[in-house]
């Protein structure tokens, strides 16, 4: 049996056309031939570039009072920038979509009913997996980095240990906090009972906050160490934060109480160990614990 | 030309609506006129010599023909607040900066009760950590007998300075005689004197439950103009 | 042998159906029957519980905590004798009366309810024509819009005048819980209520829907419920937010039984016009219409309702609960006397959350069905548009407690609805997948309903991001009670919501009132209120991550920049509704007659003439085909198949 070489040539000065290419590589770059094809792939690009920023633009209004304050906190921007971060890639191509359609593919205008002329695409396997996964990827990295995030939270807010189990010793601070309409007071137990409606707190010790309130639902919220808990009437909240920086920052209430909710704000003053139990002899409160 | 006057027209009673409805709302919700502390001499302080202003406040357990009370917004609040406390004449307070302050509150009647929180029976933030109460010098009293605080605290405005004032007014003895509208004869006369910092903005309320509804912390317990309204330090 | 007297048959669709006998004139007590007696008997009755309520309790009655009791009790005399003495004056009884009289309604009775040959005047009466309902609900949505717009503005002006309060602080509270209560119902009914009941029947080809006299019935509770919200502005105000959370409710004054009642009312309108909406669309498809011929919208609507149908009872009870509270000293919510404010907070998000869904599931399937018109090409991803409707129904109720992260109350379960929340992201992205999708390649067809779907889609992505990091429990422990919530829930209820609503009304304006839209004027009007809700909102986020809490009058110099651009930019907000509302009443009023098909659309409901008749088909459609047939054959699709060729020649040829 004579063998006839049908392959398809062209001029012999011009290579051939490879045809060991792996099929997908060949349609990815036919695709990308289309004219809207690059330009929304551009697109994509270009608005990724320019959203990009947004990730640190969205730190600066975050810290405009000395935050953070806390690795509570500190943990909390990461997360934010992460997040902002890993959004980008799907808010650029949806975006991207929708600039290039307003730019290349408006064409009628007025009262006259158009003719079809649009491709009549009622599904494209492709897109539609590609996407899902995309997405179901996206969804997947935030929770699990969410649920660690969490998880080191809650351990950095000491948030699982309940009252009795805090540990009463020289290094640690508990604070019991009692919400109440419209003024915070902050009791030392392990001061002689002190309290104060100032909240001072000791840097680099850890602080166990039991948070309740007397009458309606408070929300304990020291803004720059990212401490936040629910003050509930008939309920002791715990939560725990070390802070890790010195200055005047502020607790405000985040819960609707009434009406002086607005004015339910105070200052957290975080000071030096020896700074606060010096300010807690002042007020009247040893430590006997 | 018919399409731009109908739609500037549904601008215009847009507009209209919006101003007019603001406009007496805020008309209709304004605070009482300012009670201005009036400066007479000076005063040694701890932190030397400062002009001495004074102020007295009144606290009356319930309107009468003898003292009508607060100005109601709507006959609603006038008949549910009849019979609920207020401060006299005036919620706005003013006082003077830098200065030495003297307020004497003249108790006429509460109701009895508790003071949720041990705090505010203790008087925090007098030149001295003291209150004169009846002439006797007391820096706190027992949470039964409280009747109404007078508390100020901070606008939540981190630059002002601070302040925090909280002085416990005691209950009516059971056995005093009440007049004929229902107050004491003799009221419990309480006088505080404290140092104000630089110009701010403060509010003041009551901390005794002295109101009605849950935690009697309702009525005029949320209303300005009765138990709560602002404390302005001006220059 | 006794036969019935009956004896009369009417012609039905060209059938003789045996009528009951006529009593008087067709109609019977309904012609006589409309809103003006329905505001005699709601304010008579009301006045009339309110003095025997008065004379009833007491005389210097007081709680267990001093309240008096008359206030109390008096106006919610009032408001159960406006809510049953409107309904009465409505007509809205008049069919089960008769029935329990032996009365039954006759075709003719039938006809007069919905309206047929009463002109103008159906739109004021207890009218059954689905069409006539739905006219009814776009009035009072946009009255209620009006009405929640008219307390943003004053709640902006209060946030932009830094240097002092405007208001007292219990008026801003009590207008912020206002704005949010009206809002919310405004945003519930926006394509519900007009869209659903005015094209859905048409759209499935149907006569009109299951229940028509409860769809009446559920226009007209929305009414009532409205006017009862209204009145509390004037009985102290709802000074607790629209979650009017226990126990500070039971602090606030009468108005709170005035929120109440207004959301019992609402509740059974709902859950009435869900059982409506639900029946309608699963057994009244025209014949051949299976499900995969029928319209997404309907599977939209569907879902909704089936989200508002299991979700807004548990709202109702919180309230009823509430309101014995109040009324009847028990103590549900009272942490006093062994109540649980968790309890509370747990039943309101287990509506509060699906019902955002409710809200934002139909604004997104009416861009479905616009889109295909305006890009002439169809859906893309039929089946993936009904796996994301389902995908966020099955979810919607999983994800309640996200809103309660910083509560305290189960802290180990903010794990598992951390992972749900993130998930419901899935489903969502599917739908906005579909408007990518059906916008790819698709030539545009410039008209308002199609631009505003980018105005939508812009918001939705910002409105989703944002709200995933508050689906973020540590993230949510920094963000949660401040301003950046309150933008990220209006990017979503209001620029994917309300502007998703106002494109499909677009859409619909020439087949509901039979009227061309003034687009220049509505797209003036539309893009200043985009440009508006850009500056406003984005100045939010802003103030939020800076610090600012909710709910607050005055607050820290700081938030003073952000909240001034926001000001401005709420006025804008404003101008820009007003010019469209202007475009809407004017074109309503005088605009050209519509056509029956102005945009070419092949879905059944403009294949109707405008205005719509009474019967909507004079003879039932049979669907043949599925639905956006819209299009040509991709050029594409054949340059793919030989370059398929090209490059396996051993299918062309051997060697």
């Amino acid at each position: 049996m004579t063998t006839m070489d049908t392959r398809p040539s062209g001029p012999p000065d011009e290579p051939e056309e490879p045809t060991n290419r792996p099929p997908s590589m060949h349609r990815v770059r036919n695709w990308l031939k289309r004219p809207y094809a690059k330009g929304i792939v551009g697109l994509t690009i270009l608005l990724g570039i320019l959203l990009l920023p947004v990730a640190w633009l969205i730190l600066i209004p975050m810290r405009a009072t000395g935050a953070p304050a806390s690795e509570i906190m500190e943990g909390i921007e990461q997360t934010v920038f992460v997040f902002t971060l890993v959004s980008v890639p799907i808010v650029a191509f949806v975006y991207a979509v929708l600039v290039y359609s307003l730019l290349k593919w408006r064409k009628y205008k007025g009262d006259q009913i158009p003719e079809d002329e649009s491709p009549a695409i009622r599904t494209n396997t492709i897109g539609v997996v590609l996407w899902t996964t995309m997405s179901s990827v996206l969804a997947f990295f935030l929770v699990v980095w969410g649920l660690i995030e969490l998880a080191q939270i809650t351990s950095n807010s000491y948030g699982t240990i309940s009252a009795d189990q805090q540990p009463g010793d020289e290094q640690s601070v508990i604070v019991n906090v009692t919400g109440q309409q419209w003024v915070w007071t902050f009791e030392y137990p392990q001061h002689d009972g002190v309290t104060t409606e100032v909240l001072y707190l000791p840097k680099d010790r850890p602080v166990y906050f039991n948070v309740t309130s007397k009458d309606v639902i408070h929300n304990f919220w020291l803004v720059e160490l990212g401490v936040k808990i629910d003050a509930n009437p008939g309920a002791i909240t715990q939560t725990g934060v070390t802070p890790n920086k010195l200055g005047s920052f502020n607790l405000r209430c985040a819960e609707l109480c009434g009406m002086h909710h607005a004015y339910m704000e105070t200052s957290v003053e975080v000071v030096e160990g020896e700074t606060f139990e010096s300010v807690m002899r002042e007020m009247g409160g040893g430590r006997t614990a | 030309m018919k399409r731009v006057l109908v739609t500037v027209l549904t601008v215009l009673v847009g507009v209209g609506i919006v101003v007019g409805v603001g406009l007496f709302s805020w008309w209709n919700e304004r605070e009482p006129a300012t009670l201005t502390a009036e400066v007479s001499g000076t005063m040694q302080t701890p932190q030397g010599e400062l002009p001495h202003a004074q102020l007295e406040l009144a606290i009356y357990p319930s309107t009468s023909e003898k003292v009508p009370g607060p100005r109601t917004t709507s006959a609603m609040q006038s008949d549910l607040l009849s019979e609920q406390p207020f401060f006299w004449p005036s919620s706005s307070i003013e006082v003077p900066a830098n200065s030495a302050v003297t307020i004497t509150f003249l108790q006429y009647g509460g109701p009895m009760g508790q003071i949720y929180n041990d705090f505010f029976a203790e008087v925090h933030g007098t030149m001295d950590g003291t209150m004169n109460w009846n002439g006797k010098s007391v820096d706190k009293i027992k949470a039964t007998e409280a009747t109404h605080t007078f508390t100020v605290h901070q606008y939540p405005e981190a630059n002002e300075s601070e302040f925090f004032l909280n002085v416990p007014l005691p209950i009516n003895d059971s056995k005093a005689k009440m007049d004929k509208y229902g107050y004491a004869e003799k009221p419990q006369r309480v006088e505080v004197t404290f140092i104000t910092g630089d110009p701010g903005k403060y509010v003041w309320n009551c901390q005794f439950p002295c109101g009605d509804m849950y935690q009697e912390f309702g009525g005029a317990m949320q209303t300005r103009g009765w138990m709560g309204g602002t404390f302005e330090v001006v220059a | 042998m006794s036969t019935e007297t009956i004896t009369q048959t009417a012609t039905v669709f060209g059938d003789e159906v045996p009528q009951p006998r006529q009593y008087g004139k067709p109609g019977g007590i309904m012609r006589r029957l409309n809103m003006g007696t329905a505001l005699v008997g709601g304010i008579g009755l009301a006045a009339i519980a309110g003095f025997v309520a008065n004379a009833l309790v007491p005389s210097g009655a007081s709680t267990v905590t001093f309240a008096p009791v008359a206030p109390d009790i008096v106006y919610l005399a009032i408001l159960v004798g406006w809510t049953i003495g409107f309904s009465v004056g409505i007509g809205a009884f008049v069919g089960p009366i008769r029935w329990l009289f032996g009365r039954d309604l006759t075709h003719a009775d039938a006809e007069y309810m919905a309206g047929k040959d009463l002109g103008v005047k159906r739109y004021f009466k207890f009218t059954t024509d689905h069409k006539v309902v739905g006219v009814q609900y776009l009035v009072v949505f946009a009255f209620i819009l009006g009405f929640g717009g008219l307390l943003a503005m004053l709640i902006r002006t209060e946030l932009g005048v830094t240097w002092s309060e405007v208001f007292s602080p219990a008026f801003y509270n009590s207008m912020i819980g206002t704005h949010g209560i009206a809002m919310i119902i405004a945003m519930i009914i926006s394509v519900m209520g007009p869209i659903a009941n005015f094209i859905m029947p048409i759209m499935i080809g149907a006569r009109d829907m299951a229940f028509p006299r409860l769809n009446a019935l559920s226009l007209w509770l929305v009414v009532v419920a409205a006017l009862c919200l209204v009145s509390t502005l004037f009985t102290g105000g709802i000074q607790d937010g629209w979650s009017v959370y226990q126990p500070l409710a039971s602090q606030g004054p009468p108005a709170m039984l005035g929120y109440q009642m207004t959301i019992i009312v609402f509740a059974i309108s709902t859950g009435v016009a869900s059982v409506n909406l639900m029946v309608t669309a699963l057994t009244m498809r025209a014949k051949g219409m299976t499900w995969s011929r029928t319209p997404i919208f309907v599977y939209g609507i569907f879902g909704a309702a089936l989200m508002g149908l299991y979700a807004f009872p548990f709202f109702q009870y919180s309230q009823i609960m509430a309101l014995t509270d109040r009324i009847w000293n028990t103590s549900f919510f009272n942490p006093l006397q062994g109540g649980s404010v968790w309890l509370y907070e747990n039943l309101f998000w287990l509506l509060g959350h699906p019902e955002v869904y409710v809200i934002i599931i139909p604004g997104t399937v009416v861009l479905f069905e616009l889109m295909p018109v305006f890009m002439r090409k169809p859906l893309f991803s039929f089946n993936f548009a009904v796996a994301g409707i389902v995908g966020v129904v099955a979810l919607s109720g999983l994800v309640w407690a996200h809103h309660m992260y910083m509560t305290g109350w189960a802290p180990a379960a903010n794990y598992p609805f951390m992972l749900s929340t993130e998930m419901i992201s899935i489903p969502v992205g599917f739908l906005v997948l579909v408007v990518i999708g059906t916008m790819w390649r698709g030539l545009v067809w410039t008209r308002l309903p199609i631009m505003a779907v980018y105005a939508v889609i812009f918001n939705k992505m910002i409105g989703g991001v944002t709200g995933i990091y508050l689906s973020d429990v540590p993230v949510d422990q920094y963000m949660h009670g401040t301003m950046f919530v309150v933008a990220h829930f209006h990017y979503m209820l209001m620029g994917a919501g309300l502007f998703g609503a106002m494109a499909g009304l677009a859409f619909y304006f020439p087949k509901m009132t039979g009227r061309v839209l003034d687009e220049r004027t509505a797209s003036i009007g539309f893009w200043t209120a985009f440009t508006g809700f850009q500056i406003t909102f984005m100045a939010m986020f802003v103030a939020g991550l800076q610090g600012m809490p909710r709910r607050v009058l005055q607050f820290d110099s700081l938030f003073n920049a952000p909240n001034w651009i926001s000001t401005i930019g709420a006025y804008i907000i404003g101008l820009g509704m007003l010019i469209f509302a202007g475009a809407v009443v004017s074109s309503w009023i005088s605009g050209d007659k519509a056509p029956a098909n102005p945009f070419g659309s092949k879905s059944l409901e403009w294949q109707t003439p405008t205005p719509v008749p009474l019967e909507n088909f004079a003879v039932l459609p049979v669907v043949t085909e599925r639905p956006y047939n819209y299009g040509v054959p991709d050029p594409y699709e054949k340059e793919l198949q030989e370059a398929d060729q090209d490059l396996h020649p051993e299918e062309v040829g051997s060697r």
